[in-house]
């Protein structure tokens, strides 16, 4: 591409890619900001979906090995959010428990009944379809 | 890692030999990173004495201590106290709580005479001594000990049950172990006029007029309010614990060297940590291990697998309408009843028990096939991995310990028990057997 006409590109992407940026920065900001979690889909990798944000809080909070929690959040972006689950990769093993997850239109979530029961990294899995295909958002929590 | 001992001059760290500062203020300050090297190594020989008064605390690091201090205080502090057994309003009720413990005692709640204290035996911590229990005849499983059964999430090896509640109503009424039915509770207790009176007095009903299923779940309740009051006593562990958490050097010092060196490989190597975490030593959860689960030729125990379903099944599960509202404020207690899930892995594994009583508590496993702590200590250190299910725990993997980290290992699962014979503070079953009671049984 010539730089003249990439210069172009950019300076038409530029709005929509600031407002992007705006909408994940503003996600879940009504969450408590202290525990607030923001995981953004950046389209990289195989499944990770694009212009996608999650942003939720461990209720109650903090983090903690063994103890029943919800995730508090809201869905930004143009996806659905289908699913809430946890694993520990280098454990080869998941949860104990199958959270249920509340929908509501404006993309606030509530999931109940997780329970991370070792301590270890743990990785929480949002499930998000996006025009009809689906892709998972991951978090890393490391439980002491 | 451990800390290999050659002589205790040498195995000191600095600090110990020296002056030592309040490692829990060095934490603190240091944001998780002390200021002395994290181990001293040195050889391999076994320590010449084993009074630590002389010999200093081995030197832990930060991530050790904190992991240390992850297992208190104890007993917990609570949001709400006393420990409540969920779904149970009489929990925590004082008059419940006596009636409950002369129903604990009472052998003519079972027709063959069997009481609840027939298996889990005060003077034998709250568990019987035997591999497999009996009752009114021998049982697949080991009777547990009943220290501080209310602070678990699940009861039973199996975690069959939610609550402590509904786990009671299971013994009462399988025929190998109580063998009794709600009709014969009611007719017992009618036939006591103490009874029938402190039934009033604790639910404001005549006992005549209950129906049976309420006196079955009723009593259950009762005996369950008294369960939830055994707390185990504070141990040697605590005491360091606490020493290392307020910087008191010289109580510190009073816990055993081998003792340290054993805590060392639990939390270190060892990765017990992963499932015996926190103040009770478990994370109340299941696990495979790599044990024997034939319950005899052809008849295999299918562990957690079979509790969920069990649980799922039971008509006194936190769900059903026997379960008792939580007190306003308190959490949701039945979320763990609505989100538990079943699934192939859960086959084979049985709940990891807490430790405190530990050494008290023989034999060991959900049927009692290891006989002493050294024999857990050389399962784990010789675990077969082809005894665990293809998807088991990914973090065990045979410890190959040398006899001197064996006898550290026992030496350290030793101080999580209180030395004297531990005591509940309501426990004195003859002194409250009622003289109503006796009467009967003489006859």
């Amino acid at each position: 591409m010539k730089p003249g006409l990439a210069a172009a590109v950019l300076a038409l992407l530029a709005p929509l890619l600031t407002s992007v940026q705006a909408v994940a920065a503003s996600c879940g900001e009504q969450l408590p900001p202290a525990h607030r979690v923001l995981v953004e889909g950046n389209g990289q990798g195989r499944s990770e979906p694009a212009g996608v944000t999650v942003a939720f809080v461990p209720d109650p909070a903090p983090w903690a090995v063994s103890r029943h929690f919800a995730l508090r959040g809201q869905l930004c972006g143009a996806g659905r959010l289908l699913r809430v689950d946890a694993d520990m990769p280098a454990h080869r093993h998941g949860m104990n428990y199958r959270p249920t997850l509340s929908l509501q239109p404006d993309g606030h979530f509530v999931a109940q009944g997780l329970l991370l029961h070792m301590p270890g990294r743990w990785r929480l899995r949002f499930e998000i379809e996006v025009d009809g295909r689906r892709h998972w958002l991951d978090h890393s929590v490391d439980l002491k | 890692m451990l800390v290999r001992w050659r002589g205790a001059h040498e195995a000191l760290h600095p600090v110990v030999r020296f002056g030592w500062l309040g490692l829990a203020g060095l934490v603190v300050l240091g944001g998780g990173s002390l200021a002395f090297p994290a181990q001293a190594q040195v050889g391999h020989a076994a320590p010449s004495a084993e009074t630590s008064s002389s010999l200093g605390v081995l030197a832990f690091s930060a991530e050790e201590i904190g992991r240390i201090l992850s297992h208190g205080p104890w007993p917990p502090a609570l949001a709400h106290s006393p420990a409540r057994d969920p779904g149970n309003a009489l929990s925590g009720r004082p008059q419940a709580v006596a009636l409950g413990q002369r129903l604990f005692f009472e052998r003519r709640l079972s027709p063959a005479g069997v009481s609840c204290a027939h298996c889990h035996r005060p003077e034998q911590d709250f568990a019987d001594g035997l591999a497999r229990s009996r009752g009114v005849a021998e049982l697949d499983r080991n009777a547990p000990a009943l220290w501080n059964a209310v602070h678990e999430r699940w009861q039973g090896w199996d975690g069959a049950a939610d609550s402590l509640w509904s786990q009671a109503i299971r013994p009462l009424l399988d025929p190998r172990e109580m063998a009794s039915s709600p009709e014969h509770l009611q007719a017992q207790m009618l036939r006591q006029p103490s009874l029938a009176a402190a039934w009033r007095h604790v639910f404001g009903r005549e006992l005549r007029t209950e129906d049976p299923q309420t006196v079955l779940v009723g009593t259950a309740k009762l005996v369950s309010a008294y369960v939830a009051t055994l707390v185990s006593p504070s141990t040697p562990f605590d005491a360091f614990r606490d020493a290392l958490a307020r910087g008191d050097q010289v109580a510190a010092a009073r816990y055993p060297l081998a003792a340290q060196r054993g805590l060392q490989l639990f939390i270190g190597r060892g990765n017990c940590q992963l499932c015996h975490g926190g103040p009770r030593f478990t994370h109340g959860e299941f696990a495979d291990i790599g044990l024997r689960f034939f319950v005899r030729p052809g008849v295999v125990d299918a562990g957690r697998h079979g509790g969920i379903e069990a649980l799922k099944a039971s008509p006194y599960n936190l769900l059903s309408r026997w379960a008792d509202p939580a007190p306003p404020g308190q959490p949701d207690e039945a979320v763990k009843t609505r989100h538990v899930e079943a699934s192939h892995r859960h086959f084979g594994e049985f709940k990891v028990p807490g430790l405190r009583q530990v050494a008290r508590t023989a034999p060991y496993m959900h049927d009692g096939q290891l006989a002493t702590l050294e024999a857990v200590v050389k399962h784990y250190s010789e675990l077969n991995l082809e005894r665990l299910h293809a998807d088991g725990e990914q973090v065990l993997s045979p410890l190959r310990l040398s006899p001197q980290e064996t006898q550290d290992l026992v030496a350290f699962l030793h101080t999580l028990t209180a030395p004297a014979p531990a005591r509940s503070k309501v426990l004195q079953p003859k002194a409250q057997q009622p003289k109503s009671l006796n009467r009967v049984a003489t006859r």
